[in-house]
C-alpha cells in the first residue's frame, strides 16, 4: 500500500511530468489556450501513456532483455507507441465518433510526444526510490504510467486556466501572448516545488 | 567506411553480424507492425463521404482557421452538407473554388475587388496633440503610451507603421495622415494588421464616397480633439435619399449596395467627414 501511495504521489506531484521532468511542453504550450481542448489533450495523453506503458513494459521485460537487445529500447518503443497510437486513432474512430472528436485531434499530435516515450523509459529504468527493495512489475509500472497522465492532465487545465484568465486583463504589450504564458508556466513549475519531498 | 570505423574501434566479422542482428530486428519489426497496421485498417475502415474528399482535395489546405471551422477537413464536411459559404475561405484560388462550386452544384458568388482606405482625416492640422512624442518613431511604440499622443483615441498617429509594411509602396505619410493609393492597393490587408488604431478597412473598389473618421466618440469629446471628427448627427442617414447610410455607435455606415453615388451626405456632412474618392 505504501508503494501506491508513494507511486501515486510521485507520478503527480512530486515528479510530475511537465513541472519536474520538462517532458511534453509541446502540447502543454499549444493546447493549453482553452481549458477544453486542454482537458482533451490530457486524457488522450493519459490513455496513450497507460496502453503505452501496458505494450512496452511486457515487451522489453519479457522479449528484449532474454533475447539481449535491450539496448535498441528507445528506437523499438519509438516504433511500437507510434504504430499503437495509429491503431488506436482508427479503432476509436470507428467504434465511437463522437469520442473521435472530442479528443481524436489530438492524438495525431501526441504519436512521438516525449512524455509518452519517457514514461515507457522510466518505468524500465531505476525506480528504486519509489519502490524500496521490491522488483518492479506490470501493474505498477502501468499505475505509474496512469497518474502520470493525470499529473499532467492536472498542469494542463491549471495552465489553461491561468491563461484563459489573462485574456480578460490587460497585459504589457511586450510581454502579451507567448511571453506572458512563459512566465505563467515558470510559476505553475516553482509552486510545483513545494511538493519535492513528500514523496 | 571501414578505415574510418577503424579509427573508433576494432572491426571485426562480429561487428558486421550485430549490425545485421539489428538491422534484422528493426526490419522484423517494421513488417510486424506494417501488418498490424494494415489489419486493423482493413477491419475499421470508416466509409468517408466520396465529396467530402473531392472538396479536401480541391481546397487550398493551409488550416488556417480562418473560415472558423477546424481546419480544411471540417470546412469541407460543412460545404458538402451546405451549412458553409465557400467565400469564407480566403485562401483557395479562384479557379479551384470553381472546381467545387461545380461539384456541390452552387454558383459560385463573384468576389467584389477591395482596396484599403484610411478612416480618418485628421494629421497634423486638425487632429490636436495631446502631448509632445519624442520616443521612437513607430505607431506601436506611440500606441504603448497612453493610447498615442493624440487627444481622439481613434485617430491615425502618422507614424507609418502601415507604409513600413505595404509590399506595394502604396501608403504615403503627409502631414502625420497615412494615405492610400488605391491604384497600387492590392488589398493583401498587411496594413489593416500593422495599425496599433485599426483605423484602415476595406472598401469597394467602386465605392464613390466614403467615412473618414472611426470615432465612435460623443460630439463634445470630438469638437475637444479634432476639427474633422464625426459628431454623429445623423444628418447624412437623414438625408441620404436611398437609405444606403445607417448610423452604428455615433458613426455613419454607407451600404455600398445601395449608394448610387449621388454625393448628397458630401454635401450635407456639417463636418466634411464624408469625402469623394
Amino acid at each position: 500500500m505504501a508503494t501506491v501511495i508513494a507511486i501515486i504521489l510521485s507520478a503527480v506531484l512530486t515528479n510530475n511530468f511537465i513541472t519536474k521532468q520538462t517532458l511534453g511542453i509541446c502540447p502543454f504550450l499549444g493546447v493549453s489556450k482553452k481549458t477544453s481542448s486542454a482537458v482533451g489533450m490530457g486524457v488522450a495523453v493519459t490513455i496513450v501513456m497507460t496502453l503505452a506503458t501496458a505494450v512496452t513494459y511486457p515487451i522489453y521485460e519479457y522479449v528484449m532483455v532474454p533475447l539481449n537487445f535491450a539496448f535498441l529500447e528507445i528506437i523499438v518503443f519509438i516504433f511500437i507507441i507510434a504504430s499503437l497510437v495509429q491503431m488506436l486513432e482508427m479503432i476509436i474512430r470507428k467504434v465511437s465518433p463522437a469520442l473521435y472528436n472530442a479528443m481524436g485531434v489530438y492524438l495525431p499530435l501526441i504519436t512521438t510526444n516525449c512524455a509518452v516515450l519517457g514514461v515507457c523509459e522510466l518505468v524500465i529504468g531505476d525506480m528504486s526510490d519509489l519502490i524500496g527493495g521490491a522488483a518492479m512489475n506490470f501493474g505498477w509500472a502501468v499505475l505509474y504510467a496512469f497518474f502520470a497522465g493525470l499529473g499532467f492532465t492536472l498542469i494542463m487545465i491549471i495552465m489553461s486556466g491561468m491563461r484563459e484568465k489573462l485574456n480578460n486583463i490587460k497585459v504589457a504589450k511586450y510581454l502579451n501572448g507567448f511571453p506572458i504564458s512563459m512566465v505563467t508556466a515558470s510559476f505553475i513549475c516553482m509552486a510545483f516545488m513545494v511538493f519535492t519531498y513528500i514523496a | 567506411m571501414i578505415n574510418l570505423l577503424a579509427g573508433l574501434g576494432a572491426v571485426t566479422a562480429e561487428t558486421w553480424i550485430t549490425i545485421g542482428i539489428v538491422a534484422g530486428i528493426l526490419f522484423g519489426l517494421a513488417l510486424v507492425i506494417v501488418v498490424a497496421i494494415l489489419v486493423v485498417g482493413k477491419v475499421f475502415k470508416v466509409n468517408m463521404d466520396e465529396k467530402v474528399t473531392k472538396i479536401l482535395e480541391n481546397l487550398a489546405g493551409a488550416n488556417c482557421g480562418g473560415c472558423g471551422c477546424s481546419g480544411c477537413a471540417g470546412f469541407a464536411a460543412k460545404l458538402a452538407d451546405g451549412l458553409a459559404d465557400l467565400s469564407a475561405c480566403h485562401v483557395t484560388s479562384p479557379e479551384k473554388k470553381a472546381e467545387i462550386a461545380e461539384m456541390l452544384g452552387i454558383s459560385l458568388k463573384a468576389e467584389e475587388p477591395q482596396v484599403a482606405i484610411v478612416k480618418c482625416n485628421g494629421g497634423a492640422e486638425n487632429a490636436k496633440d495631446a502631448f509632445e512624442y519624442n520616443g521612437n518613431p513607430t505607431c506601436a511604440a506611440c500606441n504603448t503610451l497612453f493610447n498615442g499622443n493624440k487627444v481622439c483615441k481613434y485617430a491615425c498617429l502618422g507614424c507609418g507603421d502601415c507604409a513600413a509594411v505595404c509590399p506595394e509602396g502604396a501608403i504615403t505619410v503627409e502631414g502625420k495622415l497615412a494615405k492610400i493609393n488605391p491604384d497600387k492597393c492590392i488589398n493583401c490587408g498587411a496594413c489593416i494588421l500593422a495599425c496599433p488604431k485599426h483605423v484602415i478597412e476595406r472598401i469597394p473598389v467602386k465605392a464613390p464616397v466614403y467615412v473618414a473618421c472611426s470615432s465612435h466618440c460623443k460630439a463634445k469629446e470630438v469638437m475637444d480633439g479634432c476639427k474633422v471628427g464625426c459628431i454623429g448627427c445623423g444628418m447624412c442617414a437623414r438625408k441620404c435619399p436611398h437609405g444606403a447610410i445607417t448610423m452604428v455607435d455615433n458613426l455613419p455606415v454607407v451600404d455600398y449596395d445601395k449608394c448610387t453615388g449621388c454625393k448628397t451626405c458630401v454635401a450635407v456632412c456639417p463636418r466634411h467627414i464624408i469625402l469623394e474618392r
